[in-house]
Parts: C-alpha cells; structure tokens; sequence
C-alpha cells in the first residue's frame, strides 16, 4: 500500500459521501420540475439525514441481530464498493481493489443483508420488497455481468482502474461500442438502484413499491444509513457510466490544483446525468413487475450486439 | 511415514465399526461415544497426511495386496489425492464431533451403534477410492461406498418414504458403478493393464465410450441433472450427519474420479470439454432453480448440492477446452476454482445440512413455513447457518465467492482468445453462470429469512431451544474454515506455489471491517443512542400474528412466475355452479401442481421400458429342467462353434 492510495482512499469516500445526497436530492428536483412542482432543495436530503441521525430507532419486538447489524454492513460494504470506482483521481491499484466482479459482489453483499433486514420485522411490506428485489436482481445479473464482460473484453482488463486510465489517457474514447455499452449501463443504473420504471423511489404504495418496501421498518440512524448507502450506490454507477464513456477530466497524478479541476468537471458531468435520469423517470410509466424482464432482455440484447461487433469486426 | 500413519488411520476406522457391528446388541451411549472419538482421531491423522503433502508437494505410492503380478491393490497419494483426503478429513471429523451429541436424540436404540459403525466404513471406503492407484481398487471401494451408503440411507427403514428413496438411491448408485465399471473395462481393453496413467494415444471409439461411460458413472453419482432425482430424495430421508457426509464429501470423490481420469489418462478433446461445460451449466441453472420451489429445507439443500456440482463442472469443463485450445494458464486457473469450490462445497454445504440438523431436530418439522423466529431462540445456530447461506450465495469476503471469482476471471479473461464459436458458447456460459450465483442468494435471504426471521409460524417453531453444545462445535469449525478460506485464498494459493488473479481478501475483509466500525463509531459519538422496541405496524391490527408474514412460497412466487416456462406448473380449475348460466358458485377444485418434469418424462419411462424387458427376458425362465438342459446344451454348442471359427 502506498501512501497514493491512502490519499486516494481518503479524498474518494469523502467525496462520495459528501456528493450522494446532492444527487439524490437533484434527481427530485429534475422530476419536480418536469411536473411544474417547485420541489424540496436540492440539498434537502443533508437535512433529512441530519435529522434522522437525531431521532430514536424503533425496533421490532420479533425482530433479531439482523435488523440491528444490516445497516452497518450495508453501508460498510457500499463504502468499501466505492474504493473501487475512482470519481476524480485513479491511482494504481491496490491488493485487487478494482476488480470489476468483486465490485459487484459487494453490492451484492449489501442487499443480502438489505433483504434479510426487510423479512426480519415480520411485516408484510418487507418480505414483498425483499422478495421482488432478490427476484429482480436475479433476473438482471446475467446481463450485469454480458455488461461487465464486455467491458473487459472491450479493455482487456477486469479491473475499474486500469479501464479508467485507458479512456482518460485517450482523451475522447466515444466508439460505437462505448455507446451500446453505456446505454446497457444506464439500464443497469437504473434497475440498481430502484428507479423508474422499475421501482419508485418516492412511494409507499404496497403495489409498486420494491426498495421503500424493504427498509419500511428502518428508523433513526438506521434509516439514514439505508437511505445513504443507497445514494453512494447511485453515485457509484453514476461514476462508472461517466468515467468511461465522458472521462476528461480524470487524473491520473496526484496534484491538488488537477484533483480540483477533476472534481469541478466531475460536478458537471454528475448534474448533467443527474438530470438525464430525472427526466428520463418523468418521461416513463411504471412498469408492471411482471414485464420487467423484456426491459432486462433489451439490455441484455445491447452488450450481446456489442460483443458481436466486437468479436466480428 | 506417512504410509504408516494413514494405514493407522484405515486400521482404527475398520476397527472401531468392527467394534460397534459386535456391541449393536446393547444399546450404551459409550459405545457410540467411542466410534465417534476415533472417526474424529483418524480424521485427524488423515488431516495431517494430506496437509503435509499438499504443501510439500511429495508423492508416495505403497503396495498393500497383490495376488497376481497384473492386479494389485495399491494406494498412491499425490497432491490431488491429498486434496480430497483433506475434504474427507475435516467433514468427517466435524461430522463425528456434531454426531456424538446428535445420535443420541435420534430413535433406533441400538441401530444407532451401527450407524456410527457403518458411517466410519463408508469414510474408510472413500479414503480408499482417493488413494487408489489401479482402476481396480478404485472400483472396489467404490463399490463398498455406495453400498455403505445405501444402508447409512436406510437407517429409517421403518418409514415408508424412506424405503423408497433408500430403493430410488440402490438403483441410481449401481447405475454409477455399472457405467464406471464399464469404462474401467473398455480402458482395459485398451491400455491391458489396471493401473491410471496416461493413455498415450490418439482418441478411437472405444476410448470416447470409456470416457462417456466415466462420465456417465461419475455424473449419476454427483447429481448432474438428468441424472440427479436420487438426491432429494435421499438426503431428506437420511439422518443429518449423513446427508452432511454424502452431500459434502461422497460427491466430491465423484468430482475427483472425474478429474484423475480427466488429467492422467485421457487426453481430452474441445468436444469432452463442452459436453462436460453444457452439463455442469444445466445443473446449476435447474438446481438453483429448483432448489428455490423446494420448501423441505432438506431437500432444498440437496437441490444446492446438484446446483453446485454443476459450478464445479463448469470449471472442470472450462479446463478442458482451454487445455485443448492451448490456454494453459486459464486451464489451471478454471481447474484451481473447480478443486476450491469443491473444497469450499464440501465445508458450506456439511456446515448447512449439519445445522438444518440441528434446526429439525429442534422444531420437528423439515418444512420451513412451520418454522420461523428462530434466530431469537437458537441463536448460535442461526450465526452458523448464516455463515453457510453467506458463503454459499458467494458473496465476499467468504469462501464462495473465492472459488466462484477463480471460474468468472477464467470466463471473463478467455473471450479474448478463442475463436468466435466458442466465445458465443463461454458468453451463454457465462450469462447463465451469473443468473445461478444471483439466485442462490436469492434462495438462501428465503431460507434463513423463512427459517429464522420473524415470528414462529408453528407451535414447535415457538418452544424451540438452542441444541447442546456439541452440535454447535462440529458445525463451528466448519463456519471457522469458511472464513479463513475465504480471506486467507489468496495466501493459500501463494503457499502452495500458484499465482492466481484473486484480490487481497485479507485486505478486503479489513477494509469492511474497518469502514463499518469507523461508521459505527462515528455515529455513536455523533448521533441519538436512544432505541425503543415496539410493534411492527400492521395496517391497523392489535398485535402482529405470523399469519400476516411472508411465506416461503410468497417469496419465491415472482421467480416462480419469471421462470414458469421451466417448472411447468399445471394448473387445474373445476367448479361446478347451481344454475345454468354459471353465476352461482356451488363448488369447485383448483389445484397447481408442479410436474416433476424429468421424472414423467425421463424416469417413468425407462424404468417401465426396462421392466417390460425384464419381463420378456423372465420368460425363459420358465422353471422347467428340460428347458435349463436345452439351454445349456445350446449354449456348449454356440461356444465350440465360437472356438473353432475364431481361436
């Protein structure tokens, strides 16, 4: 371990942490706006956490070590994610740290812990969101993964670090293949993190709702993990999408004045995806569960052509 | 030495079941405390036979019969040997330390001796198949095996259902045996010699059978499906301890057969390598997903099993083809992730079968809708089975992801380098491969989450208490190798001198430590401490009652819709109405069912078509003197002609 990634690692969480809720809370403005809705501040989500952090946990007298532990790995394990996706300045790396599957896996591991936590209280509304959410889950990994490949199979590299300094070296890498790949990420992002049309992130409607429904049971500092770990989880694959597809901007040495800049372009790009995904939720419908899967397969159809161009060309 | 001290350890096996077959008269829990103690001390012993070997990479061979020059019975313990001693060693031992407390909670009175007895000779038997240096031997104690098994199956005997998975399990094992045996044959016929080496020789037909009949034996045996029925039926009918030693270790030596024969004496074609890749991926997808419909947690660990079969399969197969197209680096590493996902199987599974023991045992019920609220009432239980379901939905910085990383880098690094036929194959390979590992989590949140979470769902559920200590140790030292396997990989694989492309675990586990208890600190310095316990809102009810809960069922019905094209659900909808327009419901019948698809249309079938044979064949044994003379008179006929045209 060098003293870079120490560095890296340091200005990284931060930076992540301090960016999610903005995020959130953006992405509510974009939408409140497409409705004529004046809508919350755009740093409302800072407050609300706040105030979360203030207020008592109420547990479930059914409930076990579960309820009381899942919140803490979740967002260990999303914090530990974020170390793997470098937002302004790429280091070498580290002991494995990049590697695209453990990556994945890790995020993975937050929602197992996420479901367990929805089925612990005993509530109806909890087993709904875990179930929907391990099925929808399932349901996209192989096209996670066809993604992730090709993205390998693209860079030659499995790790997020080495993909990085490729496309910052490169300056401007927009290919064909990068767009396909980018609009399979996107669709990725998007079921990820519990957005429309695949869930609705603003309801509590027992009939659509899959994420809301699994931390229903969640409160005070509990909940404002949950609610964090789920912004660092959108600001990650938000990252990732930029990084490789928009990456100038990006260091690759360590100087204050370039971890500046990179952090001012990397402000702009995130607003301008930000409001890509706000007005792409205001301009689609709610999908009915059951027809999510033809959404997976579309993804799924995106990287399999990629990779035919790819392996034909 | 070392032939000596695993000779020690066969001897103290024999005689301890020796013993226990000539006290089965009395019933005296010492009896059975001894046997146990030394399947536990021999385990020991084989555990440092393997290890030593493993890490110093030396191999011995040692004669112990040989009645002709041509046919010996002769062990030799290489390095992949030793590996699947070490499996042997460490279930078995765990096994034996849960099983002293187990056995004596079990009914049968003095049958329970002759468990113990007949289970330390089904572990001598497999110890003995792993160390085989001829085909012959190999067969022998392969023989012994699954007979050995067949009667740890039958234990109770006394329940209809268990005679007939004990049946169902006699006719698939000799099935196993049979097509083994006949590739040993037909690689005798070739080579005209028993011992395992290398055949040298371009392929011909009659080394293709050998090898589909190896395959074959060897696939029965593990549960590759279409071959796989026996295995929910056996292990829910056989007492945990011995689903633990047949699902976590019998299956392996079947993996490991498949493998000694795959390196030392065939030289396999692309074509071997599909066929074994198409298998093992049909195995997971349909085992998981399977395993996901299944509400006996029993069986449901028994369809995992052929679930994670299949994962190992599909690193055996990976191996194959890049062996064959020249990638010799991506062979070893797909090859390595098969053996540690082997290894890592062994220790979850037996860790969850042995605690689903436990869990049983407790609430009386193998179904997990009666059960429920047990993490609060058997607490260090649900800590190891949680340890188990974590570790076998791969997820880091356990040991099942560690294997699993090993087969998706070999995927994920190979697509560069073959040709563009095959790359279409790893991609659906690998697609597959991912929707498995995503649905065994999903599998395992409703298995611990029906099992443990929420409220009891069941009178027994609700008195249940946490089991003696005993069967918390056996199980804990499994847990324990499940997490250093996990986070040490790296630093085994380095040890025993390969270079694998697996990240720093050690550095990723101290990582999620470390941010979770910076959090943790942070917020008990900075935010409310104050916590309350109060009711789960239930839509304006008084009280919360485990009817309203999420079942089982509840839980995987989306995955159940998603993939109804494979379970072939079958539907049946009668009503009958008063009146003529059929508006007033009088009564009516639903039922959904699902069809036991390869059992209608793969088993039922056979089976008849070889009774109906059977029966043709019965006719001319008509009991009759005359008719026997004929035929043998025939028959001396036939043989003279036979001599005198070809000899």
């Amino acid at each position: 371990m060098n003293a870079d990634f120490v560095i890296y690692a340091v200005i990284n969480t931060l930076l992540v942490i301090a960016v999610a809720p903005f995020i959130v809370s953006l992405i509510k403005k974009v939408k409140a706006w497409t409705q004529g809705r004046r809508g919350p501040s755009v740093f409302q989500t800072y407050a609300t956490l706040l105030k979360l952090l203030r207020k008592e946990v109420i547990y479930s007298p059914s409930s076990s070590r579960i309820m009381r532990v899942a919140p803490y790995v979740n967002i260990g394990s999303v914090l530990v994610a974020s170390l793997f996706v470098p937002l302004v300045f790429v280091p070498e790396p580290v002991g494995g740290i990049g590697n695209i599957i453990l990556f994945l896996y890790l995020l993975a591991l937050a929602r197992f812990f996420m479901a367990l936590a929805g089925l612990d209280a005993g509530s109806s509304f909890g087993g709904m969101g875990s179930s929907r959410e391990m099925s929808i889950s399932a349901v996209i990994e192989p096209t996670t993964i066809i993604v992730f490949a090709a993205l390998a199979f693209v860079f030659k590299t499995l790790n997020i670090f080495s993909m990085f300094s490729i496309t910052s070296a490169s300056g401007t890498p927009v290919t064909p293949t990068l767009i396909l790949l980018g609009i399979s990420l996107f669709i990725i992002l998007v079921v990820e993190t519990s957005r429309i049309p695949v869930d609705n992130p603003e309801t509590h409607l027992e009939l659509t709702m899959i994420h809301e429904g699994m931390i229903l049971e969640q409160s005070g500092k509990n909940l404002a993990l949950m609610e964090l770990s789920s912004g660092i989880k959108l600001t990650l694959l938000m990252a990732l999408l930029i990084n490789l597809v928009m990456p100038f901007g990006l260091v690759t040495t360590l100087t204050v004045a370039g971890i500046l800049i990179a952090i001012a372009l990397f402000a702009v790009k995130g607003i301008v995806l930000g409001g890509i995904i706000g007005l792409f939720e205001s301009s689609t419908a709610k999908m009915r569960f059951f027809r999510l899967p033809s959404l997976f397969a579309m993804a799924f159809f995106f990287s399999a052509l990629t990779i035919i161009i790819e392996v034909f060309a | 030495m070392f032939p000596e001290l695993l000779v020690t350890a066969a001897l103290i096996l024999l005689i301890s079941a020796v013993f226990s077959l000539a006290t089965s008269g009395r019933d005296l829990r010492h009896v059975r405390t001894v046997v146990l103690g030394s399947t536990i001390i021999a385990s020991l012993l084989i555990a440092v036979v393997a290890l030593v070997t493993l890490i110093t990479n030396e191999t011995f061979a040692f004669t112990v019969y040989q009645p002709f020059p041509s046919l010996a019975i002769s062990f030799v313990i290489d390095r992949l040997a030793a590996f699947f001693l070490l499996i042997i060693a460490i279930v078995a031992g765990c096994v034996a330390a849960y099983s002293t407390e187990y056995v004596e909670h079990l009914d049968g009175g003095s049958r329970r001796n002759l468990l113990c007895g007949c289970a330390n000779i089904f572990i001598l038997a497999m110890m003995l198949v792993v160390a085989s240096a001829t085909t012959i031997s190999f067969i022998l104690f392969w023989e012994l095996m699954a007979a050995s098994s067949f009667f740890l199956v039958m234990y109770e005997y006394d329940q209809p259902e268990t005679r007939k998975a004990g049946i169902f399990y006699f006719i698939m094992t000799q099935l196993s045996t049979l097509f083994v045996l006949l590739g040993i044959i037909a690689l005798y016929v070739q080579t005209g010699s028993f011992a395992i080496t290398s055949l040298n020789a371009a392929s011909s037909p009659l080394i293709i059978v050998a090898f589909l009949s190896l395959f074959v034996g060897f696939s029965i045996k593990t549960g590759i499906i279409p071959f796989h029925k026996w295995l929910p039926y056996a292990h829910p009918a056989s007492p945990s301890p011995i689903s633990a030693l047949m699902s976590g270790v019998m299956l392996k030596i079947a993996v490991y057969g498949l493998i000694r024969f795959l390196l030392d004496v065939f030289q396999p074609d692309i074509w071997w390598g599909i066929l074994i890749l198409a298998a093992g991926t049909a195995s997971a997808v349909l085992g998981i997903i399977y395993a996901l419909k299944e509400h006996d947690i029993k069986a449901m660990l028994a369809y995992s099993s052929i679930e994670n079969v299949g994962i190992i399969f599909v690193g055996i197969g990976l191996s194959v083809i890049f062996t064959s197209v020249g990638l010799k680096d991506l062979a070893a590493i797909s090859l390595l992730g098969a053996l540690f996902h082997a290894l890592n199987h062994a220790l979850f599974k037996s860790l969850l079968f042995l605690t689903a023991g436990s869990v049983v045992h407790a609430t009386h019920t193998r179904d997990i809708e009666h059960m429920g609220g047990l993490a609060r009432r058997m607490p260090y239980t649900s800590a190891l089975f949680f340890i188990g379901a974590v570790s076998i939905s791969a997820l880091p910085p356990l040991n099942g992801f560690a294997s699993e990383l090993l087969i998706f880098t070999s995927f994920f690094s190979s697509v560069s380098d073959v040709s563009s036929l095959l790359k279409v194959l790893l991609f659906i390979g690998l697609a597959l491969f991912a929707l498995t590992s995503a649905l065994s989590a999903a599998c395992f949140v409703k298995a611990f989450g029906s099992i443990f979470l929420a409220l009891p769902r069941s009178a027994e559920s609700g008195d249940a208490v946490e089991v003696p200590r005993m069967m918390l140790i056996g199980p804990g030292i499994l847990a324990a190798a499940c997490i250093f396997l996990g986070l040490a990989s790296l630093q085994i694989f380095t040890l025993v001198g390969y270079a694998v492309p697996l990240p720093d675990m050690l550095f990723v586990g101290a990582l999620l430590l470390g941010m979770t208890a910076i959090v943790y600190v942070f917020l008990w310095f900075t935010a409310s401490r104050e916590t309350r316990v109060s009711e789960t809102w239930g839509c304006g009810t008084f009280s919360q009652q485990p009817a309203t809960e999420y079942t089982g069922h509840g839980f995987s019905e989306p995955i159940d819709i998603i993939f109804s094209a494979i379970y072939r659900t079958r539907t049946k909808n009668e009503r009958s109405f008063f009146d003529r327009m059929n508006c007033i419901f009088s009564e009516g019948k639903a039922e959904i069912r699902l069809m036991k698809v390869f059992e209608e249309y793969l088993y039922v079938p056979m089976a008849r078509k070889s009774y109906r044979l059977a029966e043709g064949i019965s006719r001319f044994q008509n009991g009759c003197l005359d008719t026997y003379l004929l035929y043998v008179f025939v028959t001396v006929v036939g043989v003279i002609i036979f001599l005198g045209w070809f000899i």
